[in-house]
């Protein structure tokens, strides 16, 4: 039970000439065996996988649900009324009132009971005739690879939600491990030349979980999402070698550094960072030649540009975004976290005020590249293994707050998911008449989690960690409606 | 069957009615009693219990099912009390249920038992043990419960660079290292830390850190036009006098006081008035309101941790803080402004002076804005400064008399002899001219210039002397003005003439040109009605309001400064802080792992006239701070008991940060220019000098750095020690690792020393093992030219340079 012999036989030391690659295997670098027989994740999946990899798209913020993706036409008609004046009344007594909330800000953020009309119009898409905004134009004719869930609900009415819907829990509860890290904590590389867990677009603010959103807790910091930025100018900082040095000159020096990183690790086995950051140098040495690779839009035919909506200004940088999701889910990384709206605060979709003015402006950004990227992966064969996620932290109150705003509202929202095994053209779950309460089906944030992790083959319940106990609604259910 | 039994074990549980009391006291009444009651429902006493709050009565007397306090805390109704806390165990919501449904009584008050961080700390007995330092004792104690054996004290080498990383940011060098080995003597240890902390290389390592909490940032804004919208030109000089007080063991209350009132306590030394750049940073061009949003929100997180900010807008929701405590905290600051004021040698505010702030409004008003909208001020009722009502402290600021020199600083008599050396050099510049009229105009202009400022300055002078010549002063002072202004304009008269004939016919220059001609006439034909001063006229008082609040923050009476202080330094030793929260010591923050050792070493910093040098050597010369950082095997007993090392069984190992990184490549490499203090360095690839001197700003950061989680400028109570590839690309294929890589590799050939020992000797601060060494001998023996500097380069991206272990 010498768990320094075990590292040592487990890193090979000794037999000169075995490469890292091998040696490092994956994520806990040769961890030992502990007593108790646990062992990190042999990066396979315990059963067969739907999707192999996916793209998170998250809306800082909080969507309303009224104006994308759960039409209510009671709000029209009782447009000005408040609860008790309209028939329904009995909205706040509704026992799921109490089910829900866990207000950081207590009072602070109200229900809100004067109806607010909707502020866009609905149609009917596609062969399966679900309802989406018009807002939502391209996406919408997107529908039938997409499945809807319009009644997810989520515990904190505050921004912490942002950091709630990527791990779980509450914010005052501290930070947990985000969904991306567990995917990249159960599963294997697809590309060594990659990270397996990128994040793109500005990340949300430190207000409402900061890097936490997708970072890996306890799961290491080798499990951080790995922030890349959109410029194919310069896709990566300190990407290229040094004056004078030679490729052939690097790598020698990082044989050389991986073999000393070895020596020293014998000797601390118990350093995450550490481990992370000899990982981290396999990585960089290959990253240097492939990031720049991704980032070349200028390769892509003009028909696909036009896909991303490149040519607009309005749709060009979050398309540069999608563009980039898609080339490097096409070299095999697991887990792309994309982020809108970020703003240096709560998130630009948060529409307290100016609903329709801002709502519109967003949707128009991000509409057609979302819809290119589903399109461009379906021709590429690629949606059928990508699954795609489209989320935000929470939606909007069915009432007005102020003269044209709405607050934010954890009761019930929509969230959809698309490609990877999932049941496309479908609707899921649904919210009351005055989409307040998710009703039918109702889904707490981790049951998204769970159905990811299910879809790539992936038991929660077989990922946990020795000493950190996780709770039954962490583990979430996966919605088995919504899939093929 | 099940159900009966539960019932019956329910009941078994419950507890006495007689409890519900210490519980409501217990769980409820620190923020539902006293003044800043939460939603207004007071616990204090029955009366005021069946009053009820603004959503009515909180119980109905011998009815629980349908009182307000109990629907709370069975969370059968919003809010789920008590907010943001563990909900009350079933037998404790019975024995409340069943003392509401026994009519409620009580007799007597319940008085809040006040949340500990705004308790006065006292210093608590020591635990006995067999460790020296009490700071052993009081971990050992918490490590017994648990049952954690503390790792044995880290190997010498180890110990050396992670205390001489920690203090100065510097690694050792050879030498420093051979004579720790060497010094065998009891004290060695001990006498190492003295002699870093007697190093100039303390001062500027811990100003960084300050430097993060006190938000330094050089100025921005629009730098093509040199707008400063934010902070100050100059604000170097507040760095410079961080790093200095520091390395002076000036004392931490004497730092704050400094900083938040230097101008009130010594308005005549500009050595002091650096310290309010503090301050002046919070310069905001175009949002005052934003500018006193931080004075307020920093000042209450820096010094004092608590989260004041929150009630910005509404009551706070956690601590007993109100809204217009807010107010009140920023009518403190309402009165200040910034200002430059001349150093000796340079009349332009723009090249050099001294940022500094002052009172610029003795008086003004301060109104609470509702929901915190500064388009709406409540201003039905004035606000008077003070600190928040909880901390029970009354305000009385003292408004202090300033002399001439401080209100009117140009009044000083190196500003008379740097502008008159400046009117004589004009003088002296016309006079150089070649021959015409041009020299003619512009010289008797330059003279009139000089009579005149010799005049204004006598006459500045006979002012503020209340000399009884000072009428007749002030004439000759404005005769002389008056001339100078007619014959300077006739100058530039003359000039723009000129120009316009230059002009060829260019439109734009000629329009330009006339401009200046009808100014100049202008000027001529304005009347004369009294003579200008040399320099800008202040305040002759200062409200003395900022003094007041450094004097309660500084006082031993406050309960938060001193730990703030201490959670501060404590976090920056060893890697985790005793508050994890370090920005909120209130009732939503985390509550402290070591209370005892928190007050402590709050009070012992206090008692030793808030010395932070004589805090580090505490820490330092603790048997916690020289524990080894690894228990050597992950599934190490410890380790499962406690992963996370909250109870401190093994030192941290840590991440250098950002200027670390920087500075120890250029020192170990023997290239670090270790020039100390002045203006910020635009260039960094320039510049060989440590890195808190290179200028810092939201915009402008050096790349390098910022991979390395260089603090945001905005807000960095605490770094990342993030792990991201792009560190390792930093490290590699940066030409500043590899420049200095090249550079070592020149001086270690030069001083003949073996290599491969030298080289870990110098970058790691360890020789090599045996493979290390065996490594490094394959690797040189390819013999390529580069080979050495390759192994150096190899050696700054080794995990163990970065780490301090």
């Amino acid at each position: 039970m010498n768990s320094r012999r075990t590292f040592l036989a487990d890193i090979g030391l000794g037999f000169t000439g075995l490469a890292l690659g091998s040696l490092l295997h994956r994520d806990g670098i040769a961890r030992a065996a502990t007593s108790e027989g646990w062992r990190a994740p042999d990066g396979k999946p315990h059963f067969a996988p739907k999707a192999k990899r996916v793209i998170w798209l998250f809306m800082i913020g909080g969507v309303s649900q009224m104006e994308s993706f759960d039409p209510k036409p009671e709000l029209t008609k009782y447009a000005g009324l408040t609860f008790d004046e309209s028939p329904y009344g009995h909205t706040l007594q509704n026992p799921l009132v109490k089910k829900n909330l866990r207000e950081v800000i207590q009072g602070l953020h109200k229900t809100h009971s004067r109806i607010y009309p909707l502020q866009i119009g609905y149609k009917k898409r596609g062969q399966s005739g679900i309802e989406v905004s018009d807002w939502f134009p391209h996406t919408g004719a997107m529908i039938d690879d997409i499945a809807v869930v319009r009644s997810c609900w989520t515990t904190d009415n505050n921004h912490g939600a942002q950091m709630q819907f990527h791990t779980g829990r509450h914010v005052l509860e501290g930070q947990f491990p985000t969904i991306g890290s567990w995917v990249h904590y159960g599963l294997g590389s697809l590309n060594e030349n990659l990270p397996q867990f990128v994040v793109l677009g500005d990340p949300i603010d430190s207000c409402c979980g900061g890097l936490a959103a997708h970072g890996g807790s306890y799961l290491g910091p080798e499990h951080n999402g790995v922030q890349l930025a959109v410029d194919p100018k310069n896709p990566l900082p300190f990407g290229t070698l040094a004056e004078g040095m030679t490729r052939e000159q690097q790598e020698r020096e990082f044989a050389l550094l991986r073999e000393l990183n070895q020596q020293s690790q014998v000797q601390y086995p118990d350093d995450a960072a550490m481990r992370a950051r000899i990982k981290s140098y396999e990585l960089a040495f290959r990253m240097q030649m492939a990031i720049p690779e991704v980032m070349q839009f200028n390769e892509e035919p003009e028909a696909t540009r036009k896909l991303y909506g490149l040519d607009h200004e309005v749709t060009k940088p979050f398309g540069e975004t999608c563009l980039t999701a898609r080339r490097l889910a096409e070299k095999g990384v697991r887990f792309i976290q994309i982020f809108h709206g970020s703003n240096g605060g709560a998130g630009k979709w948060d529409a307290h005020s100016k609903l329709k003015k801002t709502h519109s402006e967003l949707c128009a950004q991000t509409d057609q590249p979302i819809a290119g990227l589903l399109q461009d992966l379906k021709q590429r064969g690629l949606l059928d293994e990508t699954l795609v996620v489209w989320c935000t932290e929470f939606g909007r109150t069915p009432g007005a707050q102020g003269l044209d705003g709405r607050d934010h509202h954890p009761y019930g929202f929509s969230v959809w998911l698309a490609g990877g095994g999932v049941k496309g053209g479908t609707v899921h779950g649904s919210t009351d008449e005055i989409g307040f309460h998710a009703v039918e089906n109702r889904h707490y944030v981790t049951d998204i989690h769970a159905t990811v992790l299910h879809q790539m083959g992936l038991d929660p319940r077989r990922l946990e960690v020795p000493g950190r106990k996780r709770l039954d609604i962490d583990f979430g259910q996966p919605i088995k409606q919504i899939l093929a | 069957m099940p159900g009966i039994f539960l019932l019956l074990a329910a009941a078994a549980l419950a507890l006495p009615a007689q409890d519900a009391l210490p519980l409501l006291k217990a769980r409820c009444a620190g923020c539902h009693t006293g003044a800043t009651a939460k939603a207004g429902l007071d616990l204090t006493s029955r009366e005021s219990l069946l009053k009820g709050g603004t959503r009515g009565p909180a119980v109905t007397p011998g009815n629980a099912k349908t009182s307000l306090l109990y629907r709370a805390i069975t969370h059968d109704s919003q809010p789920h009390m008590p907010l943001g806390s563990p909900k009350l165990s079933d037998a404790e919501t019975q024995a409340i249920a069943q003392w509401i449904d026994a009519g409620a009584n009580f007799t007597g008050t319940i008085q809040a038992e006040q949340h500990w961080s705004f308790r006065k700390p006292v210093k608590p007995a020591v635990p006995r043990s067999t460790y020296p330092n009490p700071i052993d004792a009081f971990l050992e104690a918490e490590r017994a419960r648990r049952n954690l054996k503390p790792m044995p004290e880290a190997d010498r080498r180890t110990l050396l660079r992670r205390v001489t990383l920690d203090l100065t940011g510097i690694p050792p060098t050879p030498e420093e290292q051979a004579a720790f080995l060497a010094d065998r003597s009891a004290n060695a240890y001990e006498k190492l830390v003295d002699r870093l902390l007697a190093s100039p290389r303390y001062g500027e390592r811990w100003a960084r850190h300050w430097m993060d909490i006190w938000r330094y940032s050089d100025w921005y804004g629009y730098r093509r036009a040199k707008e400063v919208r934010n902070s100050q030109r100059h604000i170097w000089r507040w760095r410079d006098w961080i790093v200095e007080s520091l390395n002076a063991d000036k004392g931490y209350d004497r730092m704050l006081t400094e900083m938040l009132a230097g101008d009130e306590i010594a308005p005549n030394d500009p050595q002091t008035l650096r310290a309010t750049g503090y301050l002046a940073r919070n310069y905001s061009r175009y949002d005052r309101n934003g500018w006193m949003q931080d004075a307020v929100d920093h000042t209450a997180q820096a010094f004092l941790g608590v989260t004041l900010k929150c009630a910005r807008c509404h009551d706070h929701k956690y601590d007993p803080f109100s809204q217009q405590d807010y107010y009140q905290f920023r009518a403190i600051f309402e009165p200040y402004q910034v200002r430059y004021d001349r150093v000796p040698g340079e009349v332009d505010t723009e090249k050099n002076g001294v940022a500094r702030i002052y009172d610029a409004d003795l008086n003004p008003d301060t109104y609470l804005l509702t929901a915190g909208d500064v388009q709406n001020p409540d201003k039905s009722r004035k606000l008077d400064p003070g600190v928040p009502g909880v901390f029970q402290s009354p305000f009385a600021a003292k408004p202090v008399n300033l002399k001439a020199e401080a209100y009117y600083p140009d009044l000083r008599p190196f500003v008379h002899a740097d502008l008159l050396a400046a009117a004589k050099k004009a003088v002296a510049d016309a006079e150089a001219m070649p021959a015409g009229a041009l020299k003619d105009r512009t010289l008797a202009a330059a003279k009139a210039e000089l009579a005149s400022l010799e005049a204004r300055i006598a006459a500045d002078k006979a002012k503020y002397a209340t000399a009884p010549n000072f009428e007749e002063l002030a004439l000759a002072a404005r005769d002389a003005e008056r001339k100078a202004g007619i014959l300077k304009a006739a100058e530039v008269i003359h000039r723009a003439y000129q120009q316009i004939e230059d002009a060829k016919g260019d439109e734009k220059k000629i329009a330009a040109a006339k401009k200046h001609i009808d100014e100049a006439q202008k000027a001529l034909t304005q009347p004369a009605e009294g003579y200008t001063g040399v320099g800008t006229a202040y305040p002759e008082k200062s409200s003395g309001r900022r003094l007041a609040l450094a004097q309660w923050m500084a006082s031993r009476d406050n309960p938060l400064t001193a730990r703030v202080a201490v959670n501060h330094i404590w976090l920056r030793h060893f890697g985790k802080a005793l508050v994890p929260t370090v920005t909120d010591f209130g009732r939503n923050g985390k509550p402290p792992t070591h209370p005892a050792l928190l007050d402590y070493l709050a009070v012992s910093l206090m008692e030793n006239g808030w010395s932070m040098k004589a805090l580090h050597r505490q820490l330092l010369t603790s048997q916690a701070y020289r524990m080894a950082s690894t228990a050597g095997d992950e599934s190490h007993p410890n380790a499962k008991a406690d992963p996370d090392n909250l109870y401190l069984w093994r030192m941290n190992p840590r991440r250098m940060e950002s200027e670390i990184v920087r500075d120890a490549i250029l020192a170990v490499s023997g290239s670090l220019d270790t020039s100390a203090g002045g203006p910020e360095i635009d260039n960094p690839d320039s510049t060989l000098r440590r890195s808190l001197y290179i200028a810092h700003t939201p915009d402008i950061q050096v790349p390098f750095l910022k991979m390395f989680d260089s603090p945001n400028p905005v807000e960095c109570y605490e770094r990342s020690e993030s792990v991201v590839p792009q560190q390792a690309l930093a490290l590699a294929n940066s030409k500043l690792s590899r420049t200095e890589a090249e550079r070592l590799a020149e001086r270690l050939a030069a001083a003949g020393v073996p290599f491969v020992n030298a080289a870990f000797e110098r970058v790691l601060g360890r020789a090599p093992n045996d493979a290390e060494r065996a490594a490094a001998d394959r690797f040189l023996s390819t013999n390529t030219p580069t080979a050495r500097a390759d192994l150096l380069h190899v050696l700054f991206n080794h995990n163990d340079f970065v780490t301090i272990r």
